[in-house]
């Protein structure tokens, strides 16, 4: 039609700097690994914070990375994800890093792996959490909101300005996959009890911190009881380990297919 | 001249002792109301208790499943919600009476209580609740709630419960539940018989 030259020329200009902007990001994407999406696994606790000790002297924290590197490695082997893991080795990482490191990474699913304890020693199974906010009335209204309206929100907010939105909407990111996420969790609460037989606590829900920021779909497993001598044999062993490895694979897996 | 110098006397000696008396009157009233202001149950009657106690519900844990379990306690009732609030707490640290599991270290203290006009409870712990913690994801739960639910099941003015460690806010107690901030009371982790 007639449309003035000026205005082409205006229309252009923003349009090569998106493409080349565009072309650099997925360079610099496929530099890395050829645009594998990324599940990060958040091994607990490490370094000072040892986390839940057994009687017989087990830490959570090594279990926890012993498990984290299995799981790392039965993923990358048969899914096509590229796995980064909060820490490789036994040091202490903030609650901060363990949920940026998901989101700096834009993963696609957060997986932290714990080990339960309690004041009872007969306390045993295992049980996947996924976040609660405890919200109060405002809280809850804000919510249910950004959960309604987050797919849409999305796709309103113009993309220069979404970071700063995320920014904002960063401390209670995790309440827009709620639902996503407790569906993760059942999918590997029913695998947990499949492969290691321990007692089905269930799939809950509580305000963990670590889960609290992690922009996509994220869950917490507690594997067994370190408290309960019984199952803290268990947990030293090479094979449960795997066992335990092997049930968030498939977990995961499941729910992956859901949603492909 | 003497004889008004007498009146006059008499006079001042009259009015001091009348004012004497009305000082005295008063004062000796009020000593007599105070504990009549003090709202005494029925069973003062009966027994010469000087404080009057009220029943409260503690949560604690048992051995058999993770959910909470109510034991009765009495404490000694108080006009003050705060007071009787410290006095929950100082049970709950006590431990249970029948065999329960305490959800709370034995070395904790209870360093402040306050609670806010719109009903938030700030329980201020030593530094023990942290260090003594047996952590665990469970273990958390099992400590949140029987200090949450403890106070709001008995003490109407609470609606939330904040947990701080040494006067400040706490991320959590060991790397699981986070403490930023006030928990409403959840009463379906309680026993159901």
């Amino acid at each position: 039609m007639n449309m003035p030259k000026r205005t082409v020329k205006v229309l252009c200009g923003p349009g090569l700097v998106l493409l080349a902007l565009v072309l650099a990001l997925s360079a610099a994407g496929a530099s890395g690994s050829k645009e594998l999406k990324t599940i990060v696994i958040d091994p607990g606790h490490g370094g000072m914070d040892l986390g839940a000790k057994g009687k017989f002297g087990t830490l959570e924290k090594n279990i926890t990375l012993a498990v984290s590197f299995k799981l790392k490695a039965l993923i990358e082997q048969n899914l096509p994800y590229r796995v980064v893991l909060t820490r490789d080795k036994d040091i202490d990482v903030s609650m901060e890093n363990r949920s940026a490191i998901a989101n700096n990474n834009d993963a696609v699913l957060f997986i932290s792996v714990h080990i339960n304890g309690s004041q009872r020693k007969k306390a045993q199974g295992s049980e996947t959490f996924f976040m609660n906010l405890n919200a109060s009335d405002e809280e809850t209204r804000k919510l249910a909101y950004m959960e309604n309206t987050s797919a849409e929100l999305e796709k309103q907010i113009e993309d220069k300005n979404k970071d700063e939105v995320k920014m904002i909407l960063w401390d209670m990111a995790q309440s827009a996959y709620i639902k996503q996420s407790s569906q993760l969790a059942e999918e590997i609460q029913k695998e947990l009890n499949i492969f290691l037989g321990t007692e089905n606590r269930g799939i809950k829900q509580a305000p963990f911190k670590v889960l609290k920021g992690v922009a996509c779909p994220a869950i917490l497993v507690e594997v067994a009881f370190i408290s309960n001598p019984e199952e803290e044999q268990k947990l030293i062993k090479d094979d449960f380990q795997r066992k335990v490895a092997e049930a968030i694979y498939q977990g995961l897996k499941k729910y992956t297919k859901l949603f492909s | 001249m003497d004889r008004t110098k007498a009146i006059l006397f008499f006079v001042l000696v009259f009015l001091l002792v009348v004012l004497a008396f009305i000082f005295f009157k008063n004062s000796g009233s009020e000593r007599i109301k105070k504990p009549g202001e003090i709202p005494q149950p029925a069973v003062s009657t009966q027994a010469p208790i000087e404080k009057s106690t009220r029943k409260v519900t503690l949560f604690f844990l048992r051995e058999e499943d993770s959910r909470l379990v109510p034991e009765e306690r009495n404490i000694v009732s108080d006009p003050s919600t705060v007071r009787e609030a410290e006095e929950v707490i100082a049970e709950l640290i006590r431990g249970s009476q029948t065999g329960l599991v305490s959800s709370l270290p034995a070395e904790t203290k209870l360093v402040q209580l306050f609670i806010t006009k719109e009903g938030v409870a700030y329980v201020d712990f030593s530094k023990d609740l942290v260090d003594k913690h047996p952590s665990g994801s469970a273990a958390e739960i099992s400590t949140v709630y029987s200090i949450v639910n403890s106070l709001a099941y008995n003490l109407k003015p609470i609606k939330k419960v904040f947990i701080l460690i040494e006067g400040e806010e706490r991320e959590t107690l060991g790397g699981h539940i986070s403490l930023d901030h006030p928990f409403l009371p959840d009463y379906s982790l309680i026993v159901k018989e």
